[in-house]
């Protein structure tokens, strides 16, 4: 419940801040719903095709954060991500840079090397950078993630394991499911913690959940247009 | 934690083993056209025969395509080409890797156009065959 009602906060803080309105509280449920209703996250998208923009929330037990990206090429994206970070209880944004490092593209699969990095706007000391990569046919996902994270106040690591498995094949527009197990790790909390979940995606939407008793609640939602 | 990985993976390896490898396509349903040329026409005649419905005096590109594993691959290319107002029609079939693009006739289709929007899109371009339907 804490959590819930620290998630509400962040994004009634968030408006607030970007469209300038006092919104009240008991608002906030009706615009979240709005929200996650038009918008949708995943790591395992960090480019989208020429032109096109994406608009992700993600959420787990160290961070929530909100991130509009677009797309000039399909090589890279420029985005404004705004977080609220529940380890360092700071709120602050991230103007992101997404490339697109290596892309190798087969009959059945798909396999990428991205890079990512972002610089907050609490000033260039406080940035990240890594590594992103996935290998995926319409059946099999693999992919992992390292970001080395510096601020004003400690600086860390996270990784991240992801493999899943799509329990059918849908065609082009159907609803799509995949089954998956993620593994992270953060050096702040200096364990891996393994967990499995599910992904959900139709249309321009998706979203992804998981949940463990270590990390709690570990969700992704995605919305591209 | 652990026993949820092992869990996945026995899930996994399980449905591998036992499951239709869907990569090796069953071709049983399906045929391989001939064209006028002799070239193979390697679609899916149910979704061909769909896809022509209510078009007509037009011309069809068949455009192979490697890289297409998802929905959101589909959907840039489609919104790609409905930007091309000569464009009547599209759709991308994931199953064959085929982007099946409905023109007007007097468009003059040139290959090197095509590919280049496939590869915006972040896809390669493999092939092309242009039916004419009066």
């Amino acid at each position: 419940m804490h959590k819930k009602g620290s998630v509400l906060s962040f994004i009634r803080i968030l408006l607030n801040y970007v469209v300038c309105v006092n919104i009240p509280p008991m608002g906030i449920k009706k615009l979240l719903f709005l929200i996650l209703a038009v918008s949708s996250v995943a790591e395992a998208r960090p480019i989208s095709y020429s032109g096109g923009s994406t608009l992700m929330s993600h959420s787990d037990n160290m961070r929530d954060s909100l991130y509009l990206h677009y797309s000039p090429t399909y090589k890279y994206s420029l985005g404004l991500e705004a977080v609220k970070d529940d380890f360092l209880s700071s709120n602050y944004s991230y103007f992101r840079l997404t490339y697109l490092l290596n892309r190798k593209n087969t009959q059945y699969s798909q396999r990428n090397l991205y890079f990512q990095s972002g610089v907050s706007s609490k000033g260039i000391e406080n940035k990240f950078y890594g590594l992103h990569g996935d290998w995926e046919t319409r059946r099999w996902f693999a992919g992992f993630g390292y970001k080395k994270v510096e601020n004003e106040i400690i600086d860390f690591e996270d990784q991240y394991l992801q493999i899943g498995l799509a329990p059918y094949l849908g065609e082009y527009g159907d609803f799509h499911t995949w089954i998956m197990v993620k593994s992270k790790k953060n050096d702040l909390l200096n364990n891996w913690s393994t967990f499995p979940v599910l992904k959900f995606f139709k249309g321009n939407f998706l979203i992804e959940f998981g949940y463990n008793d270590r990390t709690e609640w570990d969700s992704h939602l995605m919305y591209r247009f | 934690m652990n026993k949820f990985l092992i869990i996945g993976l026995c899930f996994m390896i399980s449905h591998s083993l036992f499951a239709t490898d869907d990569m090796n396509h069953d071709h049983k349903g399906h045929v391989h056209g001939e064209l006028i040329d002799g070239k193979d026409l390697d679609v899916d005649p149910d979704r061909y025969q769909n896809f022509l419905k209510d078009l007509e005096d037009c011309q069809i590109a068949v455009v192979s395509v490697i890289g297409m594993v998802c929905d959101f691959c589909a959907q840039g290319i489609e919104k790609t080409f409905k930007k091309d107002r000569n464009v009547k029609k599209i759709d991308v079939d994931l199953s064959k890797g085929k982007v099946l693009i409905a023109y007007s006739k007097d468009k003059a289709i040139e290959y090197k156009e095509i590919e280049q929007k496939i590869l915006a899109n972040g896809q390669n371009a493999t092939g092309l065959k242009i039916i004419n339907i009066n």
